[in-house]
Parts: C-alpha cells; sequence; structure tokens
C-alpha cells in the first residue's frame, strides 16, 4: 500500500474537522470535572438521547432538521440536570468511587431506554447540507464538517465568555477551588454546579446532534465510544483544563482518521488507545494540566 | 438441574470477577480493566487446551499468569494517575484488548478440524469438557472449588498484615505513604493478584460456554465486575458473593419474564443504591448497627429479669 501527500492531508483536513465533535464532548467532561472534581460517566449517553429527542421531534412533527439543532440540545441539558440530581447533588463531598459508580449506573440506563425505545436498530440521520462541497486546490472541505466546525468554535467561545466574563461563571469557578469558602461567602454551590451540568448538558446535546449528522445514523452503539473518545481526549488535554481539552479533541480527530487512513477501521481504535497509554506514561498530567490537579 | 448448574456456573465465574475487582478496591482504586484480564485468560487458556492440546489446569494456570503479567505491566503507567483517571486508563486497556481479540485470527488444523480465534465470528471450539467426558456437575465442581479457594485465601489476607496494608491505602494514601508503605508497590501488586484472579474466570467461562467472542468482553462486563464489590460493600468477601447472588440470581434469573426491562432496573439499581449506601450495602457501619442492635435485644432482655 502507498499513500501519496493528497491522501493524507485529506484525511488530516476531515479528522480536523470531524474532532470539533470530540473537542465539544471533551469540553464538556472537562467543565463538569472542573466545577466538582467528579466524573460524570452518563455524559455521553446524555449526548446522544439528546440527539435522540431533536430526531424524534423532526421526525414526529415534521419541521425542518435545523430545529433538531435547537431541541437536541436543550433536551440533553434536561438529562444533565437529571443525572446532576440523582447521581451528584446527594453523594457526600469526598466520596468519589460512589457517584462514578452511580453516573455509569446511568450510563447503562440511559443506554438500554434508547435500546429498548428504538428496538436497537440505529436510525438514519437527516444529512445536513448534503450538496456543499468546497474544493480547495486538491483537496476539499465536506460542508456539513466545516459547518460542524464553525458552531463548535461560536460554542466553546460563548462557554469561555460566561467561564471568565460573566458573574455565574466567577461563582462557579470559586465553587470548584474552595467549596466550602464559596458556600460560606453566598454562592450557592448547588446551584452553580447544577448549572454548569446543564450547560455541559447543552453543549454535548449539540455535540450529538452534530456527530449523528456527521455520521449519518443515530444509535445505542455510539453512546460507548464517544465516552471513551471523550474522556481520552479530557485526559489527554489534562482534566479540567478548557484548552487542552480543545486541543486534544482536534488533535484525537486528525490522529483517528490517519490510524483510519494506514490501519483500517478495525484497528484504528486500537492506536487511539494507545496513544493514551503514551500520553499516561510520557505526560501523566496532559498537555496542559497542573500536576496538583491529578485526580 | 441443568438450569440451576448453569445458573451456579454463571454465579460462581462473576463472583470471581468481582473479586478480582474487590482486590483492587480494597487500595481505593477503581478499575475496568478487569474484563481485559477476563477476556486474555480465556483466549489464552483456551488456545492452549484447542490448538496445543493441554489438559484444562495447567491452561488455566498458565492462562492466568499470563492476565497477571498484563495486569502487572498495565499497573505501572495506569497507576501512575489515580482515581478518575485510572478509570479513563482502565477502560481504554479494556478496549485494546477487546480490539486486539476482535482482530485476532489464527486458525489451525487439529485432527482435520479447522479450530482456533477466527476474528470476528469469534472462538468457538473450545469443547475440552464435553471432548474429555467431563459432566456438568464437574465443571460446576471445579469452578466452586475455585471460588472458595480464592475467597478463603482473600479472606486469610484480611487477617494479614498485607491485608492492613491494602486497606490502610484504601483508607488515606497521604497517611499510609507517611508510615513508609510504597503506594506504587501495594497497588500494582494488588493489580496483578486481580489480574490473576479475573484470569481464571476467563478460563473458566471461555471452557464452560466453549465460546467466547470480542462481544463477551464489552464494558458492561467490566461494569458487572465492579458493581458487585461496591454493592456489596468492602467489609468482606461475602459481601461480593451475596451481590453477585442477587443481581444474576435474583435480577436477572429471577426477574427473566421482565425481559429487556432488567438491565434498565440493573442501571437504577446502582443509582439507587449509590444514594442511600455510597459506602456499599454492608458497609462498616451496617455490621455494627447489626452488633448494636444484638448488644440493645440481650441488655433489655437483663433488664426485664
Amino acid at each position: 500500500m502507498n499513500f501519496d501527500h493528497i491522501d493524507v492531508v485529506q484525511s488530516l483536513i476531515d479528522g480536523v474537522l470531524f474532532g470539533s465533535v470530540y473537542a465539544l464532548l471533551g469540553l464538556g467532561f472537562t467543565l463538569i470535572f472542573g466545577a466538582m472534581h467528579k466524573l460524570n460517566m452518563a455524559y455521553a449517553a446524555s449526548s446522544i438521547a439528546g440527539a435522540y429527542v431533536g430526531l424524534a421531534t423532526i421526525t414526529i412533527f415534521a419541521v425542518p432538521t435545523v430545529l433538531a439543532f435547537v431541541v437536541g440540545p436543550l433536551a440533553a441539558g434536561v438529562v444533565g440536570l437529571l443525572i446532576y440530581i440523582s447521581c451528584f447533588q446527594f453523594m457526600p463531598r469526598n466520596n468519589l468511587l460512589a457517584p462514578l459508580m452511580a453516573s455509569i449506573g446511568a450510563l447503562f440506563f440511559i443506554d438500554e431506554v434508547i435500546i429498548d425505545q428504538t428496538a436497537g436498530s440505529p436510525i438514519t440521520f437527516p444529512v445536513l447540507l448534503p450538496d456543499a462541497y468546497f474544493p480547495v486546490g486538491e483537496y476539499g472541505f465536506r460542508g456539513d464538517l466545516l459547518f460542524i466546525a464553525f458552531a463548535s468554535f461560536i460554542l466553546m467561545g460563548v462557554i469561555v465568555f460566561m467561564l471568565y466574563r460573566t458573574k455565574m461563571g466567577l461563582a462557579t469557578r470559586a465553587a470548584s477551588q474552595q467549596p466550602v469558602a464559596s458556600l460560606l461567602c453566598g454562592i450557592p454551590t448547588h446551584r452553580t454546579n447544577s448549572t454548569v451540568f446543564i450547560l455541559a448538558g447543552v453543549l454535548g446535546g449539540f455535540a450529538g446532534c452534530l456527530a449523528a449528522a456527521a455520521v449519518g445514523v443515530l444509535s445505542p452503539l455510539l453512546t460507548l465510544p464517544l465516552t471513551v473518545k471523550g474522556l481520552i481526549v479530557t485526559v489527554i488535554g489534562g482534566l479540567g483544563s478548557i484548552r487542552g481539552a480543545i486541543v486534544a479533541g482536534f488533535m484525537i480527530g486528525a490522529l483517528e482518521n490517519l490510524f483510519l487512513l494506514f490501519r483500517g477501521v478495525n484497528e484504528r481504535d486500537i492506536y487511539v488507545f494507545l496513544v493514551l497509554f503514551l500520553f499516561l506514561v510520557v505526560r501523566p498530567n496532559g498537555l496542559f494540566g497542573t500536576s496538583i490537579d491529578r485526580d | 438441574m441443568e438450569y440451576y448448574l448453569g445458573i451456579s456456573q454463571t454465579i460462581g465465574v462473576h463472583t470471581l470477577l468481582g473479586l478480582s475487582a474487590y482486590v483492587l478496591l480494597l487500595t481505593g482504586q477503581l478499575s475496568l480493566a478487569q474484563v481485559g484480564f477476563f477476556a486474555i485468560g480465556s483466549y489464552v487458556s483456551g488456545i492452549l487446551t484447542v490448538i496445543f492440546g493441554w489438559h484444562v489446569l495447567p491452561a488455566l494456570f498458565v492462562g492466568a499468569l499470563v492476565a497477571g503479567v498484563f495486569a502487572f505491566l498495565v499497573g505501572f503507567p495506569a497507576l501512575r494517575v489515580k482515581g478518575l483517571m485510572l478509570v479513563v486508563a482502565t477502560i481504554a486497556f479494556s478496549e485494546i484488548v477487546r480490539l486486539v481479540f476482535f482482530n485476532l485470527n489464527w486458525r489451525v488444523e487439529v485432527n482435520g478440524l479447522e479450530v482456533g480465534p477466527d476474528s470476528t465470528q469469534g472462538f468457538r471450539e473450545i469443547r475440552y469438557f464435553a471432548a474429555n467426558g467431563w459432566e456438568q456437575a464437574h465443571v460446576v465442581l471445579l469452578i466452586w472449588l475455585i471460588v472458595i479457594l480464592v475467597m478463603v485465601m482473600l479472606w486469610w489476607l484480611d487477617k494479614v498484615r498485607a491485608g492492613a496494608v491494602l486497606r490502610a491505602v484504601g483508607e488515606d494514601e497521604l497517611a499510609a505513604q507517611s508510615s513508609g508503605i510504597n503506594l506504587t508497590m501495594v497497588k500494582v501488586a494488588a493489580m496483578t493478584g486481580g489480574g490473576v484472579i479475573a484470569g481464571i474466570a476467563g478460563g473458566l467461562y471461555a471452557h464452560s460456554t466453549t465460546y467466547v467472542d470480542h462481544h463477551t468482553f464489552s464494558i458492561l462486563l467490566a461494569t458487572f465486575a465492579v458493581s458487585y464489590p461496591i454493592l456489596g460493600g468492602l467489609k468482606n468477601v461475602l459481601g461480593t458473593l451475596m451481590a453477585v447472588i442477587f443481581i444474576q440470581g435474583f435480577i436477572i434469573e429471577g426477574l427473566r419474564f421482565m425481559g429487556d426491562y432488567r438491565n434498565i432496573l440493573f442501571g437504577l439499581l446502582i443509582i439507587v443504591a449509590m444514594n442511600f449506601r455510597p459506602q456499599g450495602l454492608v458497609d462498616g457501619n451496617f455490621t455494627s448497627d447489626v452488633r448494636k442492635l444484638l448488644r440493645m435485644k440481650q441488655n433489655g432482655a437483663g433488664a426485664d429479669a
């Protein structure tokens, strides 16, 4: 087998553009981790659940496809809030395993409800911008992937703005750094935490819809790969680091597509996971992580 | 009778899987790599009996050993990070193992039949027990002998210094480290021990079902493995056994009429149990409460008399 540079560059372009989905998911995982220092394993499942609700809305009410990208994220936000209430709100603050385990339970709960409702079979998701394709010289940009990347950038900008330029963001960061002290200062930590879960949920719902639109089908089989890839992006970027999650998301998207080109679809994920182990050995704190935030 | 023997096989294998996660949970680490070690154990021992014509016992032993070696190797990079990052690393490991076996194609002709792992088709011809005249009751006996052996060993471990060291690391890493315990050593040892137990469980599973493929080794199974000791509590090994009997015997088999709703119920059960008993169903408070209750009854009886 030999590949010319055009194949390689083209698959890099597609990979980076699709990587924005991973960047969004990683950003969501990181937001939740940053706020509570706990992992929400059901996060990608809530994203897929949101995408399903969006898809159901446009199929049942026969409304334009664009509305799926409004209803889906909102539904995912609601699911995110429910996950916060059921798995995180009432747990002891210093017990890390119990909420983790509970959110794994929630992951399977959401997954099984989806399988039960759809009889486990994948459903076609309407293709976004089917005719848009922008050739640039020897390379080309898929219109839907460009839209995905563009939308992700806007969302990331909004999130960073909210975290660093608004009062709510200030409260969130305070609650993240010193939960007890911020409670004493009158910051309602439960409310800031649930806001973070809703925000992350909306982000994830959008990512879920984008992923489904790019792949073309929506299936419960998407949940676990997205969970694992999102977690890998979070770890490689450095737990709790926002720019790390974004950079790592694009990086994993690009690497994944390169492995797909060189090794085929069956072996692709092996190499993606090996990249994670490489990072654990060489840089256990991730790209931008600090050594204090290691657990 | 066949039916009950089948269930007791499943319960036995799952108890071993739960105990392998239990060892690592004692040190406070949650690992979803157990299913990876389980897969290694089942494929290695299966290949040894099917392709190389070994007896099943040495094959199980070697399978467990190989799984232990992998646990040891994975332990070092994975345990450099702790807690939540370990979960991510171990998920990735299990998925790597699953995908490697998904791609493994090693067909060999043995006695005129083509046997061996057939990548996506799975590994079908692990018929050692049937080919050598073992009855199902014998298989159940072998599985439970090993289960009891492992349980007794872990019980004994809790009575000696090594068990205290494991629990010390689990309770407070900083305190354990400052009393001269080498954290990495302890965790890697626990990981290796867990890997060996999961490897035996995998070998037993492969030989008792005669068929494994990559679907068997999903993250769902890894979740089952950690949920037994967490639901049962880390107070002692019996908690794990009770949780396995409850989940496999009652929820999976007893509620068979509910069909696919059982899986939904499993997720809900974990959420509810974690909210009400974050330390597991049988935690330290529970046992001391029972003791207090017994003492109060005795005292009450004494006051009346």
